[in-house]
């Protein structure tokens, strides 16, 4: 009897900090969702970091009144819908109440699709797809462009910039790359350029040396690379140099990536990308690049467009003081700021504009080569 | 026909790399026969030593001077790696198991390809490490034909190493040992032939191979990441299976096979299809004749 009292009295005082801990601080709980792990994880880290970075300068700025402390909830989607949904289900479990991600369309779709059953505002910093914001769900936003504006940008920057007048397209078939590759074919053909022929290659695929030769004898102006992954696309420009291709390699915002130059290093240089324009002389910008640097090395690409998403969202539960999805949301709807990556207004189906420009990559790096306003710079 | 020819030679590399894998799987099966799935695992090991090897050299300033002899060596030093790495493995993984039953030591190989992998990954970090591809550039044009010397560099080393291991394994008192051991464990030990030390021997013949096929698809590809050992693992398991298991002519056959199929498929069909007509051509020739192409003297000439 004696022994079973000592024990019970231990058992209460090991409880006593968990109780104490949780009983005193109310955590802001937020999620990310984007590929941690596998082809994808460049990218994915960029986006956990963005976002950790948001919450950085908002700490600074005294938090959000209410809360000791906001709390984020990397999940791992791996770019894939089956890991991308249960994904959601656990930040639905986690009771977060908000979610920035994800990096893949073809996860931000159904993830999207989760988390609207439970209200949960999600804002996508790198999805392209025209229907992540199509669909009609009230709760879901995007920072960063549209394929259905890239495409036509695409093509516009090919005939004016490049002087080119026709094309080979390759898609690794997701939702992103060949929905992409389908609008440049569409906008191509519209616009007076030649398809000379368009195949697939799978996602992971390492040799492209029988495709690449297909796209030699067709003699294209422009080869169009429409892949998920900046790795396959390294690989893709590696093999269609070796093999004597004299198509200019033209390709879009999955390319625009330091590691695609930092792998494909010769056969980079004279690439192009589509990608979202981001003057980088801003204060914004630059305070933002100072504080990545410092805690994360290297900025990619999307990490800017998911610190201004986490951004927006904080900001967003911060003004309506209140985390209910309807006062997030007319909070979001009213935000008008220069974020890191452009001025941030949202429109009314959650998109916030695209503004893509073409980008040369020289000397290995991506310099903004022409805008669809101003034709070729310098 | 430019265009046959280039696809030819594109499907010639390809297939000769497969070949290069696909051996491994086939040794160890005639020898053991175990499917030993962490065979993959040691070609995507051989392809980061290589790169880890090269930039080591490159530090110390070699590279400039001597290229091909830093690759060389490094070549060299990394199959020894990998034989080491596959010995090891075998005395770990699989010859505590070599009594029980086949399927534990499959589940126990299948333990280490994962356990390799992960290693891989946690070691090496998640992202491709560039090759530094640019040591063997160029190449020379026939026509509208581009052959480039990495191509010609991969061709020649993979039939250098072909012949060199039929040479050993048909030619050599070691060579006759290992058929003997892989035709009865129990009557080669009679005559003195330590089936142990084959055994290991085999392991690391096959993943010397492997290992050199890594460092090819890293300067091939330009890249390498940790997980690359999966997908060409299971096209080199298919091709061994299609030249007959347990066949080392048959292995080299059915790499080239595979490799031309989804070369042609691609450039004549589509490049999404690719995988699926390497795998019908492995259905069909197992449908008509499910020992593989040079299955039927299977007693006689495996190892």
């Amino acid at each position: 009897m004696r022994k079973n009292l000592f024990t019970i009295l231990l058992i209460g005082l090991l409880l006593v900090p968990l109780v104490a801990g949780t009983g005193f601080a109310k955590t802001l709980k937020i999620g990310s969702m984007s590929p941690l792990t596998g082809p994808y994880a460049a990218d994915g880290n960029d986006i956990k970091n963005g976002v950790l970075t948001a919450i950085d300068v908002i700490n600074d700025q005294g938090g959000i009144p209410g809360y000791s402390k906001i709390e984020l909830f990397p999940q791992d989607t791996a770019c894939d819908p089956k890991q991308a949904v249960a994904a959601a289900n656990k930040l639905i479990n986690l009771e977060v109440v908000g979610v920035i991600g994800a990096y893949c369309s073809s996860s931000t779709i159904p993830a999207s699709e989760t988390l609207a059953e439970e209200d949960i505002p999600m804002i996508t910093p790198a999805s392209t797809n025209e229907k992540v914001t199509d669909r009609g769900l009230p709760y879901m936003f995007r920072m960063c462009g549209r394929d259905d504006d890239q495409a036509p940008t695409a093509v516009k920057f090919m005939m004016e910039a490049l002087g080119a007048k026709s094309l080979f397209i390759v898609d690794d078939k997701t939702t992103y790359s060949q929905g992409l590759a389908d609008g440049v074919e569409k906008s191509a053909r519209k616009m007076g350029m030649k398809v000379l022929g368009r195949d697939h290659v799978n996602q992971g695929d390492k040799d492209f040396s029988a495709i690449l030769t297909m796209a030699k004898r067709t003699n294209a102006d422009v080869l169009y690379m429409s892949l998920q992954n900046h790795a396959s696309g390294s690989l893709m420009a590696i093999q269609a140099r070796r093999l004597g291709l004299k198509s200019t390699v033209v390709s879009q915002d999955a390319m625009y990536h330091p590691n695609f130059i930092k792998v494909a290093k010769d056969a980079a240089e004279g690439v192009y990308v589509t990608y979202g324009f981001t003057d980088k002389s801003t204060p914004e910008f630059r305070a933002y690049a100072q504080r990545f640097t410092k805690n994360y090395g290297e900025i990619g690409a999307y990490g800017t467009y998911a610190y201004d998403a986490a951004l927006v969202l904080l900001n967003a539960i911060k003004k309506a003081n209140s985390t209910d999805p309807k006062k997030i949301k007319k909070q979001i709807m009213k935000m008008n700021f220069q974020g890191a990556s452009k001025f941030v207004k949202f429109r009314p189906n959650g998109d916030s504009g695209s503004d893509y420009v073409g980008y040369k990559i020289e000397n290995g790096e991506y310099i903004v080569y022409w805008t669809p306003q101003k034709g070729i710079l310098k | 026909m430019d265009y046959f020819i280039q696809q030819l030679i594109n499907g010639l590399t390809l297939g000769g790399l497969y070949a290069l894998i696909a051996l491994g799987y086939t040794m160890v099966y005639g020898v053991i026969q175990l499917i030993n799935f962490a065979h993959g695992e040691f070609f995507a090991a051989g392809g980061y030593m290589g790169v880890i090897l090269l930039s080591f050299f490159a530090g110390l300033g070699y590279i400039d001077t001597h290229p091909f002899l830093c690759i060389g060596a490094s070549i060299l030093l990394t199959m020894a790696y990998c034989a080491f790495l596959a010995m090891g493995v075998e005395r770990v993984a699989y010859k505590p198991l070599r009594r029980a039953s086949r399927l534990a030591a499959l589940v126990s190989a299948l333990g280490m390809s994962i356990f390799l992998s992960n290693g891989l990954m946690l070691t090496q970090g998640v992202f491709d490490k560039a090759y530094p591809s640019e040591l063997i550039q160029g190449g020379f044009e026939v026509g509208t034909v581009i052959v480039s010397y990495l191509q010609l560099v991969i061709m020649g080393l993979t039939i250098l190493l072909l012949v060199g291991l039929n040479i050993l394994v048909f030619k050599t008192r070691v060579g006759m040992a290992m058929r003997a051991t892989a035709q009865d464990k129990i009557m080669s030990s009679l005559v003195a032939i330590s089936s142990n030390r084959i055994i290991a021997m085999t392991f690391a013949i096959g993943a010397g191979l492997a290992a050199c096929a890594g460092i090819m698809v890293g300067f091939y590809y330009g890249s390498v990441r940790y997980d690359m050992g999966f997908v060409p693992g299971i096209k080199a398991f298919a091709a061994a299976v299609l030249g007959g298991i347990g066949n080392i002519t048959g292995a080299m056959l059915g790499g080239l096979i595979i490799g031309m199929v989804e070369i042609f498929g691609a450039a004549y069909i589509s490049g999404q299809y690719k995988d699926v007509f390497a795998f019908i051509i492995l259905i069909s020739v197992l449908y008509f004749k499910p020992t593989g192409i040079m299955g039927e003297n299977v007693d006689d000439t495996r190892v």
